[in-house]
């Protein structure tokens, strides 16, 4: 008895021990592919950055530390600031148009009576999977100063010759148009599930007491949409601030560097192998776009 | 409770990240070691014909001609296999020679990027040593960097004056006597007479290209925008006589302003109201496959000189082939761009009429005077060009080309100040005093000082 008992009391525990350990280990073993890709392609090139943005490597030979210098010369340089202030600009021109327009289509197309629905969603989200490349070629020749149809259009109502994409007044503008067709799109998509998420019964409880369509948008609709809009918003910042491809194939960043985003700046460094100068532009670039984004989620606690 | 327990975990897990991360990017490229990674190291010849090379070139055409071109080679070195790649060069090559992972043997590169690339480049010094008397000196400058040679230089593009003859011929102006640039400016004003409403000479819009436009210019005048030391010497009488002859053009509303074959350039090139484009020979594919309605009517002669009896053509633009040190059959790669830029069989297919380019490769010329011979042209009538024979213009003018016109590494990185500059004179924004004073400071303060 004692013999046939006792070795089965002495395995219980061993046998429980381990489907334990197995239970404390599986979720460590499920998220681990995910950390070692996450450490791999974004914790080690944030670390790597951060130590090139104290040295003047160019990309060959030895490094000197150089601590803060790049980001002195940064901060006190005047193209560093200007292209902030280009993007500034462009987010100015971009956003809160996109936001507008993107909540105003979005609720034309989430009406159930609207005919041919599903057409207006693809031709919306047709120009965000458009190549950009593409969409920069007829840019130009639509825009171009003297051969253009835009200015063959204005010229109709006796307007001047405008040089959309050789002035520095016009270029800003005209990027953000290029930017807002290609976009808006896809705004338009994520402020439809917003929309779609939204109880239909609080929109027949306002129709029975009486509340205009424009009341219902502004007191209903645009108060629900908060969440969705402060994440387009933030996703628009990034976007922005980044901005890159468009300038780089319509404008190379001209006239007179005017439509020099900070990514298109950042590129620049890294281009003409000033990867510490680079890297500590990209490393402020972070800081600020971080500190946008916190502001804007911020804000939306506030109001929640 | 819960909640503590997930932060805590959360905690301990970014604490982990944190200190694993340091550890992580020391396995980088070593940036910070005292040891040089390059140093010149020079090529020799191989002693032997066998393996197997990388070569990377940019898509488009050229990638083409070189593609036709490796047969040949093979008919000589059967024992090298040749893997040719288009691969977006600008993109990728930075990146593959710091990291030293899957390095090409020869790489196609422009002129003005390669010195940005000597510590990872093989000294050709040596091999080019035997052909190094018959290579144009402005291409022997550009590819060398403190005393070494980094690139098999590739082609000769020699600034010419292309011009509509047609309609020069109906306003009676005869472009043989054009011999100085203020005979050129002198013949537009003429021109403007006879066309009212047109603005002859060609004014670039594009900072990149209106910067490289105006290297060829200096290139005339036996300088360029840094010596071979990489000291500035952009604030000097003869980039201001450039500059003052350009202002010149837009003040007396001679000039065009557009960008290099954008809508409006070639609309005013097709129009007739554009007549004169001093540009380097790659020019010529503008009549060839853009000018619709004028094409047959241009041709080329010579650059005005800037004083009588002076060179009569300056570079702009160019490209060279180099070879990474860690490029592992980089000796076998030298034997291919050999075959291709001195031996008659390479160079006769390159330049000749292909597949690619029936009439030949009419937007450049060889770097190595044999090949250039005028007695002996490897392209000659141009059909776009009313059946002109380019080769004897380009060649005659090629010949003519000064040295000591070096380009700095940064070359590009002084568009923002240089290139910017020059499109506010040509706005009428600054005066030539101004944009070289300016440009000459913000260059030395921000690229010259920095490296």
């Amino acid at each position: 008895m004692t013999a046939t008992t006792a070795p089965a009391t002495r395995r219980a525990p061993r046998a429980g021990r381990g489907p334990r350990m197995r239970r404390r280990l599986a979720p460590y073993v499920f998220v681990l592919p995910f950390v070692a890709v996450f450490a791999a392609f974004s914790v080690y090139p944030l670390f790597f950055t951060a130590r090139l943005s104290f040295t003047d490597w160019r990309g060959t030979g030895a490094a000197t530390w150089v601590g803060w210098d790049n980001y002195a010369y940064l901060l006190t340089n005047p193209a560093f600031w200007a292209s902030l202030g280009n993007s500034a600009v462009l987010w100015l021109l971009i956003v809160p148009v996109q936001i507008v327009l993107g909540v105003l289509v979005a609720v034309l197309l989430n009406n159930a009576k609207l005919r041919l629905r599903g057409l207006y969603r693809v031709a919306f989200i047709v120009p965000f999977v458009t190549p950009l490349v593409a969409v920069a070629q007829i840019w130009v020749v639509l825009f171009d100063q003297r051969y253009g149809a835009v200015n063959a259009f204005l010229g109709l109502f006796g307007l001047p010759d405008t040089g959309w994409l050789t002035t520095s007044t016009w270029a800003k503008p005209t990027l953000a148009l290029l930017f807002l067709w290609k976009t808006t799109g896809f705004i338009v998509i994520i402020l439809l599930s917003g929309l779609q998420s939204i109880n239909a019964s609080i929109y027949e409880a306002a129709e029975l007491d009486g509340a205009s369509r424009a009341r219902q948008l502004w007191s209903i609709t645009v108060p629900l949409l908060r969440r969705t809009i402060g994440f387009a918003v933030v996703l628009q910042t990034l976007a922005v601030f980044q901005m890159f491809a468009e300038p780089f194939v319509v404008t190379q960043g001209g006239p007179y560097n005017s439509t020099t985003t900070a990514g298109y700046h950042l590129y620049n460094h890294i281009t003409r192998a000033d990867l510490g100068t680079g890297a500590a532009n990209s490393f402020l670039l972070v800081v600020l776009v971080m500190a946008l984004s916190l502001l804007f989620v911020r804000l939306l606690r506030a109001k929640d | 409770m819960q909640r503590h327990l997930l932060r805590r975990r959360a905690l301990l897990a970014s604490a982990g990240l944190a200190a694993a991360a340091p550890a992580l990017a020391a396995c980088g490229p070593d940036i910070a070691s005292d040891e040089d990674s390059g140093g010149s190291a020079l090529l020799k010849a191989p002693d032997r014909t066998e393996g197997e090379i990388t070569i990377w070139d940019r898509s488009g055409d050229l990638f083409e001609v070189f593609e036709g071109v490796i047969a040949d080679f093979n008919a000589k070195y059967p024992g090298i296999t040749v893997n040719h790649v288009a691969v977006d060069i600008d993109a990728k090559l930075q990146n593959t020679l710091i990291t030293g992972a899957d390095v090409p043997d020869g790489v196609f590169l422009d002129d003005a990027k390669v010195g940005g690339f000597t510590d990872y480049l093989w000294d050709l010094s040596d091999v080019l040593a035997p052909y190094a008397a018959d290579i144009a000196p402005q291409k022997l400058d550009v590819n060398t960097v403190a005393g070494g040679v980094y690139g098999v230089p590739f082609d000769l593009d020699p600034g010419l004056l292309f011009y509509n003859a047609t309609a020069l011929e109906a306003a009676g102006i005869d472009v043989e006597a054009i011999a100085t640039y203020d005979d050129l400016l002198q013949a537009a004003r003429d021109y403007r007479d006879a066309v009212p409403g047109s603005a002859p000479i060609h004014l670039e819009q594009s900072a990149f290209l209106g910067q490289l436009q105006l290297e060829m210019y200096a290139s005339q005048l036996g300088t360029s925008i840094a010596d071979a030391d990489g000291n500035l010497r952009l604030d000097t009488p003869e980039f201001e006589r450039i500059l003052t002859f350009l202002d010149t053009v837009r003040q007396e509303g001679l000039g065009t302003r557009a960008e290099y074959l954008t809508p409006t350039d070639i609309a005013e090139l097709d129009n007739g109201n554009q007549v004169f484009y001093p540009w380097a020979i790659w020019f010529s594919f503008a009549p060839q496959q853009v000018l619709t309605e004028t094409a047959g009517d241009w041709r080329a002669t010579q650059l005005p000189a800037w004083d009588a009896g002076g060179a009569r053509s300056g570079a702009m633009g160019g490209s060279s082939f180099v070879l990474p040190k860690d490029g592992p059959n980089a000796d076998l790669a030298w034997l291919f761009y050999e075959f291709l830029m001195f031996d008659e069989a390479g160079y006769t297919a390159v330049w000749g009429p292909g597949d690619v380019y029936p009439e030949g490769l009419a937007t450049s010329i060889p770097s190595y005077t044999p090949a250039a011979d005028p007695a002996k042209p490897l392209y000659t009538g141009i059909t776009a060009l009313g059946g002109q024979d380019l080769w004897t213009v380009a060649t005659e003018a090629g010949a003519q080309i000064p040295g000591g016109t070096p380009t700095p590494a940064w070359w590009s990185g002084a568009v923002d100040y240089l290139g910017n500059d020059l499109q506010r004179m040509l706005d009428g924004d600054l005066t030539p005093q101004e944009a070289l004073a300016q440009s000459s400071e913000d260059i030395q303060t921000n690229l010259v000082d920095r490296q």
